[in-house]
């Protein structure tokens, strides 16, 4: 899904997070951590993106997981570091999160958040 | 004439009070875990129950159940009892009573919808919200699409309708929460000051003023989402509201708290140029 890197596009990915979520079947609390997940790392993304830049968006939907991947064009390499809030917020809300940052020239980088949301198990 | 008949009852009930004014006082006395205070705070929260229900009441007819209401009511009343403070000179009444109603204002903010949403939907919204409560009960845990689909006799597409009309709420939230301190109500004295647990936390410095800023429930249920690590449904049940709403409470108070760091960062780099 790739659409322009501005916030005002945020609550487009947050429904497709929630849809998602819910068609497969995650609990309600997996569906709402998803959804703030998301929100976080875009928005988080989308302060540091090149004006006009696009966000690009990717929902990989397993048997027993939904990973999300997020990018954008960013003239620094704006890796969020681990020891701030926004970090600990992804990690609470996710099973795995990673980031990194390619450089594309000199002055181009391309940031990526991806995290991985584990079907809760459930007991029967 | 109505008005009359409320004064004269108002009146009659602060003296239906006075025998649990001294229980304060004992409260007051014993350490913070002794175990006696259980006692004397159910005693307390249940003498004092018919004040909540008469608030409540007040408030009936504005689209939420009643039994909502007087839920609502009961927490306001829980937090008045823990925080009133016997030697400050003024009596729990008129300390209870703003507490009571601001927490009942709040919760017609925090529920109100952003936008024309159909009553069938709202209907939806409500129920699904409702069997989700019910069900975590039941499970112990926070329950599935399916599972509420099956316990409500719906089908799942309702139930994703539902869930998904819980979104409407998220615009007007967000305004609001633009300055809500809890329109002057005793909130000051907030116990569990310290309790974000931001400390570990390298961006704390510019976090910590905005933490303090939120209105105390929002600090709390931050703190116990991320630092405590509570599933929402563990917030739901101990903050006594539902899960949708600590997710949407959750929701703003993250793009809340984003937006003040936002703000901070561009200040720092504004100061250093």
């Amino acid at each position: 899904m790739r659409l322009g890197a501005n916030l005002v596009h945020l609550p487009i990915v947050r429904a497709v997070a929630v849809n998602i979520a819910m068609r497969a079947d995650f609990d309600v609390d997996a569906i709402s951590d998803l959804e703030l997940a998301v929100d976080e790392a875009c928005s988080s993304l989308i302060t540091h993106a090149v004006a006009g830049s696009v966000l690009a968006c990717r929902f990989t939907i397993g048997t027993d997981d939904i990973v999300f991947t997020v990018t954008v064009t960013s003239a620094e390499d704006v890796t969020p570091n681990e020891s701030t809030f926004g970090w600990r917020v992804l990690t609470t809300l996710t099973d795995d999160v990673t980031s990194w940052a390619d450089q594309l020239d000199d002055s181009l980088h391309q940031v990526h958040i991806e995290f991985l949301k584990r079907r809760p198990v459930v007991a029967r | 004439m109505r008005q009359a008949a409320t004064t004269s009852q108002q009146r009659h009930s602060s003296h239906e009070y006075d025998h649990l004014v001294p229980l304060f006082e004992d409260l007051a006395a014993l350490d913070v875990d002794d175990p006696r205070r259980e006692a004397i705070r159910d005693e307390l929260v249940t003498g004092y129950l018919p004040l909540a229900e008469h608030i409540a009441h007040r408030f009936a007819g504005r689209g939420t159940p009643k039994e909502d209401l007087i839920q609502v009511a009961t927490v306001g009343l829980i937090n008045a009892v823990d925080r009133f403070k016997p030697d400050k000179g003024s009596d729990f009444l008129s300390y209870a009573v703003p507490t009571v109603m601001g927490e009942v204002r709040r919760h017609f903010r925090d529920t109100s919808w952003a936008m024309r949403v159909p009553r069938r939907l709202k209907e939806l919204h409500l129920s699904v919200s409702g069997a989700s409560t019910r069900l975590a009960q039941q499970l112990g845990r926070a329950p599935t699409p399916a599972e509420i689909a099956s316990h409500l006799g719906i089908s799942k597409d309702e139930v994703y309708e539902g869930l998904e009309a819980g979104q409407a709420y998220h615009a007007s939230s967000l305004d609001e929460s633009l300055g809500n301190d809890g329109e002057g109500m005793p909130l000051g004295e907030a116990i569990g000051e310290n309790d974000s647990g931001i400390e570990g936390v390298e961006n704390h410095e510019a976090l910590e003023p905005l933490i303090r800023e939120l209105p105390e429930r929002e600090r709390h249920i931050i703190a116990l989402r991320f630092y405590y690590n509570l599933t929402q449904t563990q917030i739901a049940e101990r903050v006594g509201i539902s899960q949708m709403h600590v997710s949407r409470l959750l929701s703003r108070t993250l793009a809340k708290l984003r937006e003040g760091l936002l703000e901070g960062d561009t200040e720092e780099s504004a100061a250093d140029e």
